[in-house]
């Protein structure tokens, strides 16, 4: 069933599975009448991926999976070499029991202890996770007894974690961790608490280490923690110590790197040992950031000071910031949507600080169970921004007709004057209409006062550049003339993150989502 | 022979440098035209589908893939009506005349009867279904390539006539050379020169007809020492093809080159045109070092080096290294262990008379530990053994092998003359690299 509140000039009508607000769409998938399934074709990485992601960044840890080798391949290849190249870190191993098909008929538990064994002589590591695949969930190995059996009889703390690729979607593999981590943490005594008294967890990061070379968001908020006179206990677990971690529930706030996956953490400690948590949408923008800064003062007693650091903040940026701004109010901007979080986050920020028109385009109708949390907040907050869905969100990728995708969603804007419109998106989209696109490694930070004024000057970049048609040459390259089919399943993440949506989803002609987000 | 290391802590815990069966099988048919691959699988199983398609380079717009994204209740109850929906739904989408039908672990475990899915269903689409067991838990990325391989002969056709001067290249894609299809077409060229045609390549842009042909070849040569060995021995027991040439290493560095040319020239009456390749290549590669790379003979020599590779690019480099380099090769990491690798391995270490350590199916914690070990001047492997090289202090790390660091956007080959330069060129660079000071020394100027 298809559900059109409204339509844009009538246009495209057939095309169209969904135009209305963020809060309908919710309403509608809430009770099944809109599909919220992904397609064959649109692949994310499995809760074994979105897990190990998580894992990758615990310092002084091993991660031990107990399945064939390719899993532990997998995600070595993507989290640990990644974190080598970009971000300084040594080689770090992951490590696996390496089934075969003898251990998959009569079972891999002796495998796994020998393996634990191994692993602990071998490294030396202060704490071995266990994750598990799908190969040894499905042969139903007894991990839990095993660790249970091994626990004092290594140095390093055992902890399992259950991730068999097919149970969960691939967000529950963060949760799973995230809660899962809670449980290496000391409850907080009051020596601690106060040691502590000012200092925050930033909890929701993943993989490990950041970019030796690069302004990323996540400095920014440490450099305005620090700012604020508090200091960083841990980053969870973006590179974290398992000291770091037993340690962490002394802080006096755990702030909300990204508020949906920050959430799951932040929630488990706050019930576990009753930690605040400061959890906001993602801080783009003035607004989000002060909301971010001030949730967190008020937990360290810092409020006056965090008042001060926003005056200071605002006064480094505002001369070029209120230069900017006037050219962005009143505009629309069309939101890529295939990063649920991001996209409200964005929409967030136009809104609020901008004073744009925001419309998210191809939120894919799953992602109102997957992003819950976010949602929940958007709308609590008042902000109930246009969500635009068109067919091919919902089909089995095609390559071949995305092309039209440009022109179609011109065509839905009706009367907007394209000069007027920003395209927030991949560069790899070729809307005819000014585009700002968010990842490129140049346009950091975003967060914060800094990045705030980065994302107005990226607009304004845009909208001045206007005249100049987009590059034949990048156009050729994403669009070749006898361009075939693809599909997110064909993707690798990397790949996937960086494509425009309508390169994966275009069976409607239209945009829809990337692998990871 | 070789000194073979021995390894403590790793018989149950292995820290793989190499991918799964499923890669590997994704590697081989990905590299056919006009198919697609359907996997039953959980959804993080696309995306090592999807290395299969990065290793063969096929460009996004021209991949076709599609999964069952199998979740607990499949698992459980079982989903061969899901698999069946997709089929239908990826062969109206697809439109390819193959569709390949991939289990994975999960699939495989549970018993899903993928080859009675595709004998069911094959009335109801256009794309002959073709069904293949890739469970991660069958081997590693080489094993799967032997099975993708294997899963070829369904496609291939009794032969009609055989072509004399024909040849089937297996397996260009097992090699670490990063743009390894630089390598199948310089092997290309010197048939071309010799007046042999290639019948099929397994697979590189292989077309669905010249895979049915395959077998009217006259004989099969491996562009692989880590793959292809069974495949080979399948076609000829099958169709009588004989394997050629394996025997000597793979065509990497001048004496390697002429000895492979040669014994190909040999065996196609093509000696004159083999010998005026070689003669052509061996003063190609000396006029440029005279001119360009006169100072490789310093820097290299007696360097004690470790080589860490595969066996298709690291067999050929010994000699090299050894021979033409006067390097001393002390120490060798395979990253497989195939009976026929370790065998030419063997008799190439006891020609050059060269006491080397060796190590098969090696993995991470046993390259780090023996690179802690040896203390080598350099290391020649990829960006693996460059971050362990660094870490472990080596100060020489080439990175010519995947994974590099290195974005190179035109093919360059590792095989033959030009193959040779463009190894030496990546050597030179890392190696006056490594020497160079990093940073202005301010500390020099401070008054």
């Amino acid at each position: 069933m298809t559900y059109i509140p409204k339509i844009a000039g009538g246009l495209l009508t057939d095309k169209i599975v969904f135009h209305g607000p963020l809060s309908e769409l919710y309403r509608l998938a809430g009770k099944g009448a809109i599909p919220t399934h992904l397609q064959g074709s649109h692949t994310r990485p499995c809760k074994f991926w979105t897990a190990t992601k998580i894992l990758s960044g615990i310092r002084n840890s091993v991660v031990l999976t107990h399945g064939p080798s390719g899993c532990a391949y997998g995600i070595k290849q993507a989290y640990k070499l990644t974190n080598c190249r970009n971000s300084g870190a040594v080689y770090e191993p992951v490590l696996s029991t390496n089934l075969d098909q003898n251990q998959i008929i009569y079972g891999g538990e002796d495998e796994l202890k020998a393996a634990i064994r191994e692993v602990s002589e071998k490294y030396a590591p202060k704490v071995i996770f266990v994750a598990t695949s799908c190969a040894s969930g499905i042969i139903g190995d007894n991990v839990d007894g095993i660790i249970r059996d091994m626990r004092g009889r290594v140095e390093a703390e055992i902890m399992p974690v259950h991730c068999e690729g097919f149970s969960g979607e691939y967000r529950s593999g963060f949760d799973l961790v995230f809660r899962d981590l809670v449980k290496l943490m000391h409850p907080p005594t009051e020596e601690e608490k106060s040691r502590l008294a000012r200092s925050v967890n930033i909890v929701g990061a993943k993989m490990g280490p950041e970019r030796t070379e690069i302004d990323t968001d996540l400095k920014e908020l440490v450099r305005l923690v620090e700012a604020m006179g508090a200091s960083i206990n841990a980053v969870i677990a973006g590179n974290c110590s398992l000291e770091q971690l037993h340690r962490a529930p002394s802080v006096a706030v755990n702030c909300a790197l990204c508020l949906d996956i920050g959430y799951a953490v932040g929630t488990a400690m706050r019930d576990a040992f009753g930690t605040p948590l400061n959890s906001t949408i993602l801080p783009y923008g003035i607004a989000a950031t002060e909301s971010w800064l001030r949730g967190a003062a008020t937990h360290l007693g810092l409020e006056a000071e965090a008042e001060a650091l926003m005056q200071q903040e605002y006064a480094a940026i505002y001369a070029d910031y209120e230069e900017v701004r006037p050219h962005l109010v009143g505009k629309t901007a069309i939101i890529e949507g295939h990063d649920a979080i991001k996209s409200l986050a964005i929409a967030h920020m136009l809104d609020k600080d901008f004073g744009m028109r925001a419309i998210i385009y191809n939120f894919h109708p799953w992602s109102t169970e997957a992003r819950e949390t976010s949602i929940d907040y958007m709308l609590e907050a008042g902000l109930d921004p246009e969500i635009l869905i068109t067919k091919g969100t919902l089909a089995l990728g095609r390559y071949e007709s995305m092309q039209q995708t440009e022109d179609e969603l011109l065509q839905f804007l009706g009367g907007l004057n394209p000069m007027e419109t920003v395209y927030f998106g991949s560069s790899l989209s070729f809307p005819k209409i000014p585009l700002v696109d968010l990842n490129a490694i140049l346009n950091r930070p975003r967060f914060g006062y800094r990045g705030a004024l980065k994302v107005a000057q990226c607009i304004k970049t845009a909208l001045d550049y206007a005249f100049r048609p987009r590059s034949t040459l990048a156009k050729r390259i994403v669009f070749p003339k006898d361009g075939g089919l693809a599909s997110a399943a064909s993707m690798t993440p990397k790949q996937a993150q960086n494509l425009p949506d309508c390169t994966l989803y275009a069976g409607g002609r239209r945009r829809g989502q990337c692998m990871m987000s | 022979m070789y000194d073979e290391l021995k390894f403590y802590q790793c018989n149950h815990s292995q820290d793989p440098l190499v991918g799964c069966a499923l890669e590997g099988v994704a590697t081989v048919l990905a590299g056919i035209e006009d198919v697609s691959i359907l996997i039953h699988s959980p959804q993080g199983c696309s995306s090592t589908v999807a290395l299969g398609y990065d290793n063969q380079e096929i460009d996004f717009t021209r991949r076709k893939s599609a999964c069952t994204r199998l979740f607990e209740t499949d698992i459980i109850m079982g989903a061969t009506d899901k698999l069946k929906n997709l089929i239908v739904e990826a062969d109206s989408t697809f439109a390819s005349k193959v569709m390949f039908v991939v289990g994975t672990c999960a699939a495989d475990i549970i018993g899903e009867d993928i080859e009675a899915v595709c004998r069911t269903m094959q009335p109801q689409v256009g794309a002959r279904l073709i069904p293949v067991f890739a469970g991660g838990f069958r081997g590693n990325a080489y094993d799967g390539m032997d099975l993708g391989l294997e899963a070829l002969l369904a496609v291939m056709k009794e032969p009609e006539k055989r072509d004399a001067r024909s040849v089937n290249l297996i397996a260009p894609q097992a090699s670490l050379n990063p743009t390894w299809r630089a390598d199948l077409l310089w092997v290309r060229r010197v048939l071309t020169r010799m007046g042999i045609e290639v019948r099929a390549v397994l697979t590189r842009d292989t077309s669905l007809h010249e895979l049915r042909h395959a077998s009217s070849a006259s004989v099969n040569l491996l562009l692989s020492h880590d793959v292809g060995y069974d495949m080979a021995k399948r076609m000829e027991e099958r169709f009588a093809i004989p394997l050629l040439l394996a025997d000597i290493p793979l065509p990497i560095g001048l004496i390697n080159s002429a000895r492979w040319l040669t014994a190909l020239g040999s065996h196609f009456g093509a000696e004159s045109a083999a010998q005026e390749i070689i003669t052509e290549g061996e003063t190609m590669v000396t006029d440029v070092l005279r001119r360009r790379g006169l100072m490789i003979i310093p820097r290299y020599r007696n360097c004690r080096i470790t080589l860490s590779a595969d066996a298709t690019i690291g067999i050929g480099l010994v000699r090299m290294l050894f021979a033409e380099l006067e390097m001393i090769p002390e120490c060798i990491l395979l990253r497989s262990g195939r009976p026929e690798a370790r065998d030419l391995l063997a008799a190439e270490l006891t020609e050059l008379n060269l006491a080397a350590k060796v190590a098969f199916d090696v993995d991470g914690h046993q390259m780090r530990s023996t690179l802690a070990q040896q203390d080598p001047h350099a290391v020649l492997g990829s960006a693996w053994e460059q971050y362990m090289a660094e870490e472990v202090g080596i100060q020489i790390g080439f990175d010519l092998l995947t994974p590099t660091n290195r974005d190179t956007y035109v093919d360059r080959p590792y095989m033959g003359y030009e193959g040779m330069l463009n190894m030496l060129e990546v050597m030179a660079n890392d190696f006056e690299r490594a020497q160079r000071s990093k940073r202005i020394a301010w500390e020099n100027y401070t008054s």
